[in-house]
């Protein structure tokens, strides 16, 4: 399993497979090792830790505050998972990142799922989607620019 | 001794005072506002009456509603706690007149010692000695000027009718005097609609060193020794011992405070639990400053240095029963350290930081004692202070203390509202605070030489690993609970 991690507005990634885990910050600092989780308890390579969710993205770990969102690569938007899909449609990129290609144009007609923007993060490609079948009303994504979190990509209607 | 009293606070203190009254056999009333409904003291006390809407000046401070409610579950006597209504000599008439005991000094002594001015005059009169300056507002630059050179500079202007720190100024030397004064007079007119302006010696630095006091109402009065509450913010205090560290240095401090807090006191008539303000400067030179005619937030380090519960001591004493201690049976020993758990966010100025709880997991173990008012769930309300817990650790030595309270701290586990808990293992790590080298000042120097260190990653990748698997349908369970709340649950039923 993958994910794309913010934490305090940097990026990393994290994987895991079994119990080993990587965790990869974009200043190339990794984290591997062994886990196991039970409850709020995190054993990592053999050390202690307690992780506390608090209020929106706010995580606490052995008295340490984060500002933290995982999500899915996979995902349009970070943290939600059914997203309602009506009326007028903000496609926002989920985390910094480049925009690599852009697939659509203002008043292309789209399919639900069809990809309309790809943003790169940490190395990794991730299509931005459209949540639902309609026309692209806004396209504010440029190539090779530079977005934040958040920030609106393309907006479909 | 009573059979039931009424609590008419909130808070942490209402579940300390429902406990005291537990302990000794009284039936316990809490009261509460619309957003304390659910609150911990009214689960923990016997019954609880509804003293209005959530807005303090509608509940905990109208007088009528909180006597009536008195009468209405038989209360024979009100503990007010501090703050709302606890220095409110009217409230402690209208009490009387109901026929009900208030817990704390005659309205009489709350009175004299109520407003700063009037304790200023009865202190100096009874012998103790305040901030040397000009009682009487200045007439002008001539008399400010000799008024200056006879207290010597750094001397501090201030607004006869004033507080908050409006009208006030420092004034370093003879040349600056003038515009100073100048400028404290338009801003008092300014802010009070009164530009009288008077003058004090400056006391650079100070400590903050307070003496409980207690006493009965057949005449006998006796002081429980100090508390150091140098460290403040926004002139609050927040982290408080007894003993003070400066009495290593100044053995005999202790002693010539108490007799001037009696002093005060006994000017006062005063009975019950009281505490004589200080301010103490490097030359251990100290100025009275006010007294607290109620029991204080910081209580729990004297009971911890000196093994009384001052609660205790309070209804006993409100119930006209004697005071069976003499000085001399009063030591103090080892040291004992609190911090005030706030919600509030030490890295925006402290800014409080309503909101609910939604992971606690509350430290124990040898050598603490936490007085909590929250609980897993609590919704902080906006309407009060937001204090949640007062955390207190005793050892044989201030290190030791220390090394408690540290290690309490790491085990205190409170989320869902921005709180001090790591701030306050960042201030008992610091050498000036591990030394002792404490003044009111101390936390603006802190924050200047504060060093923000950064998260270990392995921190980082802990808890990406926790939002991941919860994130994944595997964290969330059937019935669409969080796992967090479950496990947290589950901790509090071990």
């Amino acid at each position: 399993m993958k994910r794309h991690v913010t934490v305090n507005d940097h990026s990393a990634k994290i994987e895991i497979e079994g119990s080993r885990l990587r965790y990869e910050r974009e200043d190339g600092v990794v984290i591997e090792g062994e886990f196991s989780v039970e409850g709020t308890s995190v054993l990592l390579n053999g050390r202690s830790y307690r992780v506390s969710k608090g209020a929106g993205k706010e995580i606490w770990v052995n008295g340490r505050l984060l500002s933290m969102e995982v999500f899915d690569p996979r995902d349009l938007r970070p943290g939600q998972g059914a997203t309602v899909n009506q009326g007028r449609q903000e496609i926002v990129a989920s985390m910094p990142g480049k925009v690599i290609r852009v697939l659509v144009a203002a008043g292309d007609t789209v399919e639900e799922g069809q990809g309309l923007v790809v943003v790169e993060a940490m190395k990794m490609q991730n299509e931005m989607k459209s949540p639902k079948a309609g026309r692209v009303a806004e396209v504010r994504a440029r190539p090779d620019a530079t977005v934040g979190a958040g920030e609106i990509l393309v907006v479909v209607e | 001794m009573f059979s039931k009293v009424l609590v008419a606070n909130r808070g942490e203190i209402a579940v300390r005072v429902v406990r005291a009254l537990r302990e000794l056999g009284i039936a316990s009333v809490a009261s509460y506002s619309d957003a304390d409904r659910g609150s911990l003291a009214v689960r923990l006390a016997d019954e609880a009456a509804y003293v209005g809407p959530s807005p303090s000046s509608e509940s905990y401070l109208r007088i009528d509603r909180v006597i009536e409610a008195a009468k209405r579950h038989g209360a024979e006597a009100i503990h007010p706690g501090y703050g709302f209504l606890s220095e409110n000599a009217e409230f402690a008439e209208a009490c009387a007149a109901a026929g009900i005991v208030f817990i704390g000094p005659p309205a009489e002594a709350i009175r004299k010692l109520g407003s700063k001015t009037a304790a200023r005059r009865l202190a100096i009169a009874a012998g103790a000695p305040v901030v040397p300056g000009t009682e009487q507002a200045l007439s002008g630059w001539e008399e400010a000027r000799s008024a200056a050179s006879v207290l010597g500079y750094p001397v501090l202007l201030k607004a006869s009718a004033g507080g908050g720190g409006k009208g006030m100024r420092r004034v370093d030397g003879e040349s600056d005097l003038q515009s100073a004064l100048r400028d404290a007079a338009s801003e008092a007119g300014r802010a009070f609609g009164n530009s009288e302006v008077y003058i004090e010696k400056l006391v650079e630095e100070p400590r903050h060193i307070e003496i409980q006091i207690l006493g009965d109402r057949h005449g006998h009065l006796i002081h429980l020794g100090e508390r150091e509450c140098s460290i403040q913010r926004r002139h609050q205090k927040v982290i408080e011992e007894c003993p003070s560290p400066f009495m290593a240095s100044h053995p005999e401090l202790r002693q010539r405070m108490g007799q001037a807090a009696l002093k005060v006191a006994r000017a006062a008539d005063y009975t019950n639990a009281g505490t004589v303000e200080f301010l103490v400067d490097r030359d251990a030179n100290f100025y009275f400053l006010e007294v607290n005619t109620r029991l204080q937030v910081e209580h729990p380090v004297t009971e911890l240095a000196t093994g009384l519960d001052l609660v205790e001591w309070q209804l006993k004493i409100a119930a006209g029963e004697r005071l069976t201690l003499e000085q001399k049976d009063i030591t103090w020993r080892g040291s004992a350290i609190e911090c005030r758990i706030y919600a509030e966010d030490p890295e925006h100025d402290f800014m409080p930081a309503p909101g609910t709880i939604l992971h606690l997991s509350e430290p124990s173990g040898p050598g603490i004692r936490l007085d909590s008012g929250i609980f897993e769930g609590w919704k902080v309300p906006l309407e009060y202070d937001p204090l949640l817990a007062k955390l207190a650790a005793w050892g044989l030595t201030r290190e030791s203390a220390i090394r408690k309270l540290d290690r309490a701290l790491a085990e205190y586990v409170l989320t869902g509202v921005r709180n001090n808990i790591a701030f306050f293992r960042e201030v008992l790590a610091d050498a000036e605070f591990r030394e002792g080298r404490l003044s009111t000042s101390f936390l603006e120097r802190f924050f200047k030489r504060r060093k923000k260190t950064e998260a270990d990653p392995e921190i980082e990748a802990a808890a990406a690993l926790v939002l991941m698997l919860e994130s994944s349908s595997a964290g969330l369970q059937a019935n669409g609970t969080s796992r967090w709340l479950n496990s947290g649950r589950e901790e509090l039923l071990r």
